[in-house]
């Protein structure tokens, strides 16, 4: 009955006109058809009610849609309901019975084409970058009146009959959008990419079925300044849209011109907008205005040669006026502040613990949205050390003003990682109960645990971070040699406590010059001994470990050298005083004084940890060492031997 | 004073020098660098910077350096590294380690210390005392003044004092390397040490002098 009906679509149309992106407001965006990858700025929900009027002899909804969005984090999700978007025809067949009074009935057909609901889905990857995907369902209702003869003895009997079928389908398109920068946005999608569901399965009403030729529309808008957006989007099918948005305030308006490859003239319509927008809601008047005659009749014959473009937009399209209001509920909290960059100035080094306690990892830049004083509570997280957030120092930051906050990392006792990796930082500004109002991501590398980042300083980490394995093996070493401690003046313990500790240290020891072949790894005081060995590095962290534990100061010495490699060895503290000197030795050069905080004069010695045949001759290279570097070629004072306490 | 014979042909530090035994004479023994022994000396020993020489009651010793000749007095003691000419901020610096050796306080004293060259002045008497080896040190150490090494003077007095703090109580001694100190125009310096020397028993006339010098320093500090 029916042949090529042409059901070809401008698909983009919407009932508010094309916004593009709307970056001044969210209900243009609840179209899928302008908006097909689901585009979203909801910050949390979002609902849309677009009431119409069609000037037309009958309507079949004036509810054109009712539409729910939720953003949740970088995800958005939207539903549409849409009793508003079906064309329904009726045709007389030309067909016509006679009944028994007599009169004539004719027969008719009708198809109704109705769009029911969709489902959206997008993904901000980043606050540029988006892509999304929508999900329409579709029916078409076919209905055909038809008489059947029945040949009876002498005569013929035309009976009545009908048909009709329903088929359903779904179709499913994916954009992406891209916004350049403030000027200028990007959006592709597809058109009619996946379809799937029924096909009709009497013949004569396959050929009636919406034809879904796959096709791609590009839009893009320019915003040459703050109030106005000059939009263009074009269809591969040949159908383009031409919009100019601005606003005035709180005041919008819109006016967009549209070309349908399926109807006459070449601009078939233009919609006009008129926009208010409210604290939580928008409110939109809009029409779609016809540039051809819609108050024609028309036959069978030219519906058949000349199908419809859409559902919602083709050639007997009637001209429309709509109400649509938006609403966007927030449950989430109004960012107050937000990140505008982090700086990571820190890698992370585990054992270097208490140093993080003291000096910020990272530091953000952070500025106040708001038009009041904010109390920030700054926190951070790294993704494989901690579970929990660390809190930074609560800070004041000024209205609209920008602050500099730094982010402290606490490492666990517990952790014990021998791996380097890249993890992330996750950082988090709070103002108000516990839910952040930004969020920033940062990679930030993790060193292992024996990880060292070559600042002599740090190595009192090592030193005090293995001290209860020291301080066991510290104890049982003196307590083999207890029968002679206890016969000494006490004012000699530390010399012969350092002395038996180290005579014990070295006695499994062997000197490894650089067993890692870097110097960035040092080893715990408990591995030394299990490898029996290590470089200059770890002898002096695993000695100083054991005299620390007995509570013998020490204090590393720094030998920087001249563009060679660097030397690290220790002095200790006798407690001795600079009278008492004689009980140690004959010779005034291998002593060294220094004041206590006390202002108390003591006796320390340097040893040459790396020197393993015992303590006499690591003492004794110890002092030749320190008087001529650190004292005669002044190199204390001139910055290249340093002297680093252990406390 | 005794006399005290040295020729110096250098400028700027010397490092790492060695020194030949020209002339013993009495007791004289040294000591290689960290051993335990002392040694007698013997003429043609070559010794490195790192030893350091004693002497008795009436013995000297004269050393013949790589640019230097240097005769060591009786009852003096003398490392041979300090046998070197340094200059006022080789000074400076040598002063500022003895803060920076020290155990980190809670408070540190901070070195504003602003070098001012001056004129050297008159020499105080100078009353040498014999039986212990700090005083060997002092000893030794106003020979190197004595011989225009005023700058190791002072490094070399400085240890001595901390090394063996009784010696910290020979106002003579004080009074001697202070007066350096001042010569050289190091006047923060020298005032610190003048102040430290009025708490200790003064004879008339140190004190006298004493007093002089640091009114004097005041009178110049407050005048910059």
């Amino acid at each position: 009955m029916f042949a090529n009906v042409n059901i070809l679509s401008q698909s983009s149309f919407g009932l508010n006109g094309y916004w593009g992106l709307s970056p001044n407001f969210n209900t243009p965006l609840y179209s899928f058809e302008n908006n097909p990858s689901n585009y979203s700025h909801v910050r949390d929900w979002g609902f849309s009610f677009i009431y119409g009027v069609e000037f037309a002899k009958s309507t079949n909804s004036n509810i054109y849609s009712v539409s729910l969005s939720k953003s949740l984090g970088n995800h958005n999700l939207s539903a549409r309901f849409t009793p508003g978007y079906q064309k329904e025809f009726i045709f007389n067949t030309g067909e016509s019975i006679i009944v028994e009074d007599s009169t004539t009935q004719s027969l008719t057909a009708s198809i109704n084409y109705k769009e029911l609901f969709g489902l959206g889905y997008s993904y901000k990857f980043t606050e540029d970058f988006s892509v999304g995907t929508t999900f329409r369902f579709f029916t078409q209702d076919f209905f055909q009146e038809f008489v059947t003869p029945v040949f009876e003895d002498t005569s013929i009997i035309f009976i009545r009959e009908t048909e009709s079928e329903k088929v359903k389908f779904w179709k499913c398109d994916l954009g992406v959008n891209y916004i350049m920068n403030e000027n200028l946005n990007f959006a592709f999608s597809s058109i009619n990419l996946l379809n799937f569901g029924e096909k009709a399965d009497q013949s004569d009403f396959k050929e009636l079925e919406i034809k879904r030729e796959i096709g791609g529309m590009i839009g893009v808008n320019y915003i040459p300044i703050d109030a106005a957006v000059i939009n263009f989007l074009y269809e591969t099918t040949g159908s383009y849209q031409v919009a100019l948005n601005g606003n005035a305030g709180d005041l919008g308006f819109g006016l967009t011109l549209f070309h349908d490859k399926y109807q006459e003239p070449e601009i078939a319509g233009m919609i006009p907008t008129i926009s208010y927008k409210g604290k939580i809601f928008e409110l939109f008047v809009s029409g779609v205005k016809y540039f051809s005659d819609r108050k024609k009749d028309f036959g069978v014959s030219e519906f058949v040669e000349n199908g419809i473009s859409n559902v919602l937009n083709n050639r007997y399209s009637f001209d429309k006026i709509l109400l649509t209001v938006s609403f966007n509920i927030s449950t989430a909290k109004e960012k107050s502040v937000e990140f505008i960059d982090v700086e990571i100035v820190k890698d992370i080094y585990p054992t270097f613990s208490e140093n993080y306690m003291d000096y910020p990892f990272a530091y953000g830049t952070v500025v106040n949205l708001t038009d009041e004083y904010l109390t920030v509570k700054p926190m951070a997280r790294i993704k494989g050390v901690n579970e929990e957030n660390i809190q930074s120092p609560v800070l004041s930051i000024a209205p609209h003003d920008t602050a500099h906050v730094p982010f402290y990392v606490i490492i666990p006792e517990s952790y014990s990682s021998e791996k380097v990796e890249i993890s992330y930082a996750d950082f988090y500004l709070v103002t108000i109960a516990d839910q952040p109002d930004d969020q920033f991501q940062k990679a930030v590398l993790v060193n292992s645990v024996n990880s060292w980042d070559g600042r002599v300083s740090n190595l009192r980490y090592f030193i005090k971070k293995d001290l209860d394995f020291s301080m066991n093996h510290a104890k049982e070493v003196l307590s083999d040699s207890k029968a002679l401690l206890d016969t000494l003046p006490i004012a000699l313990e530390n010399f012969y406590k350092a002395k038996i500790l180290f005579n014990e240290f070295v006695r499994h020891l062997v000197y490894t010059s650089d067993p890692r072949a870097t110097g960035e790894y040092v080893q715990f005081p408990n591995q030394t001994f299990e490898l029996k060995g290590g470089d200059c590095d770890d002898l002096s962290v695993g000695y100083s470990s054991l005299l620390e534990s007995v509570g013998i100061q020490t204090a590393l010495v720094d030998y920087k050298g001249n563009g060679e490699v660097r030397h690290v060895n220790l002095l200790f503290n006798t407690k001795l005083s600079p009278n008492q000197a004689k009980l140690l030795t004959n010779n005034d050069t291998k002593y060294f004084i220094r004041e206590n905080p006390d202002g108390k004069d003591e006796i320390w010695l340097p040893v040459e940890v790396t020197s393993l045949t015992g303590f006499e001759t690591a003492w004794k290279l110890g002092a030749e060492k320190f008087n001529k570097e650190a004292i005669g070629e002044l190199g204390i004072a001139k910055g290249k031997v340093n002297i680093i306490d252990i406390y | 004073m005794k006399t005290l014979l040295m020729i110096l042909m250098f400028a700027g530090v010397l490092s790492a020098q060695t020194f030949k035994v020209e002339k013993v004479s009495g007791d004289v023994k040294y000591q290689n660098g960290s051993s335990e022994t002392w040694s007698a000396l013997e003429n043609g020993t070559i010794l490195k910077d790192d030893a350091v020489i004693s002497t008795g009651t009436n013995s000297s010793v004269l050393l013949k350096g790589d640019n230097v000749n240097f005769n060591l007095n009786e009852s003096s003691a003398v490392s041979l590294s300090n046998i070197k000419k340094m200059n006022i901020d080789e000074l400076l610096l040598a002063l500022a380690m003895e803060d920076m050796m020290n155990a980190p306080k809670e408070i540190k004293k901070s070195s504003d210390n602003t070098a001012v060259y001056g004129t050297k002045e008159g020499e105080s008497n100078l009353k040498i005392i014999t039986d212990d080896f700090g005083i060997k040190r002092l000893n030794g150490a106003v020979q190197l003044a004595e011989n225009s090494l005023e700058e190791s003077a002072v490094v070399a007095a400085k240890e001595t004092y901390r090394k063996y703090p009784d010696t910290k109580n020979l106002p003579s001694y004080r009074i001697y390397f202070a007066n350096i100190l001042n010569d050289k125009g190091l006047y923060v310096e020298a005032l610190d040490e003048y102040v430290d020397i009025q708490k200790l028993e003064l004879s008339d006339m140190e004190r006298k002098e004493v007093n002089e010098k640091t009114e004097s320093i005041k009178m110049k500090l407050l005048s910059e």
